[in-house]
């Protein structure tokens, strides 16, 4: 399964074996979910939402230390 | 499940301490009904104020320039905003750039006003020199003589910041782990100046979780400097933040009953712990000041002596 990840303004390519929830993405790249709002193909997700094939994830940081 | 609100299918936010799914508008349109609110409640604005909002650009400023703007537009008040620029290298130029957009788009008055011009120093500098205090030491201080200047200046009657709910809660814990209750008597949605130099101060995202205000602009599609300032992660602000963004994590409510928990014992401590003191003008730079020189006048002469030594 492949999808497009946009972290940080960098874009990835990236390729799993099982379809992931935004979740498990977010422990996977150790961001909090807390500090973070998160987009599927342009829309704002809650963190139960399942990445398909050929998604695009953005993931917004909008909460920094301090 | 869909929204709880108008039962649409697309949900961006479940509200933990609630309950409630919600979808964009829904959340939108309950955000700045709850702003609104707090406003009347709090009695935080009045018919022909001229409210300056201090806007770094960042998103709880945007977020409220965005909500008052609903207020001007309806006649009740007249807006401005000020942007301060502390001089703070590869951070501090994105936000003001964007702060100047927002108030031409608004078409308010709008002035950028920065530490090297009324100090004669930045933010970076004073933390070049040896042994400086805490970054936000400084900073607090000379941010917010200026933001009262620039205030009085431009006429304005109130000063409306983007304080959050996890300001305010980090706020309460702070002085009371520190033992500042005096400075406990001080917190809450607005001021009450002992100066007529002092313009009245208010707070009116103080009940909205910093999250939500971060959800509130994304979902506006207002554009927003998202980035932390590089000196507060050294802040015990930050760890006091930290702390309770964990505790939040199994305790959805905690900010809010730490909120609510001062607000009982507010009117207790100042009757207890309210300094009296008559405020004078500094002697250097004419601010009110209880002492003969204000705090920032203090700091810069302090700040002078380490640049001759």
């Amino acid at each position: 399964m492949e999808f497009t990840i946009i972290n940080n303004k960098k874009t990835e390519q990236l390729s799993l074996k099982k379809n992931l929830t935004i979740k498990e993405l977010l422990d996977e790249i150790e961001k909090p979910l807390e500090t973070v709002v998160i987009k599927k193909n342009g829309h704002i997700v809650l963190e139960e939402e399942i990445i398909n094939e050929g998604d695009t994830i953005e993931v917004i940081q909008i909460i920094y230390g301090g | 499940m869909n929204c709880t609100k108008c039962g649409k299918k697309e949900v961006m936010i479940e509200k933990k301490h609630s309950g409630q799914r919600l979808c964009p508008e829904c959340f939108i349109s309950g955000i700045e009904q709850k702003v609104l609110k707090d406003i009347r409640k709090y009695d935080l604005i009045e018919k022909g104020d001229r409210v300056m909002v201090a806007l770094s650009g960042g998103k709880d400023s945007v977020m409220l320039l965005d909500i008052l703007t609903s207020l001007q537009d309806r006649g009740i008040i007249d807006m401005m905003a000020v942007t301060i620029d502390e001089g703070i290298h590869g951070y501090r130029k994105d936000g003001v750039k964007i702060a100047a957009e927002h108030a031409q788009r608004l078409g308010i008055e709008h002035r950028v006003v920065s530490f090297k011009e009324y100090f004669n120093i930045s933010l970076d500098e004073i933390m070049a020199l040896p042994s400086p205090r805490g970054a936000c030491t400084y900073c607090g201080v000379f941010r917010r003589w200026l933001i009262n200047r620039t205030a009085r200046e431009m006429g304005a009657t109130k000063i409306a910041t983007g304080h959050n709910l996890d300001d305010e809660t980090q706020s309460i814990m702070m002085n009371y782990l520190e033992g500042n209750i005096e400075n406990l008597t001080r917190l809450g949605p607005r001021s009450h100046p002992k100066s007529d130099k002092f313009i009245v101060k208010i707070k009116p995202l103080g009940e909205i979780p910093e999250r939500e205000v971060g959800l509130y602009v994304v979902a506006k599609g207002l554009k927003v400097h998202f980035d932390g300032c590089p000196y507060s992660r050294e802040s015990f602000r930050a760890e006091i933040g930290e702390i309770i963004k964990n505790l939040s994590k199994k305790h959805p409510t905690i900010m809010y009953s730490t909120l609510r928990g001062f607000d009982k014992i507010k009117n207790a401590l100042k009757k207890e712990h309210s300094r009296n003191f008559t405020m004078e003008n500094c002697i250097k730079c004419g601010e009110p000041s209880a002492q003969e020189l204000c705090r920032a006048c203090v700091f810069c002469q302090e700040l002078e002596k380490k640049k001759t030594r």
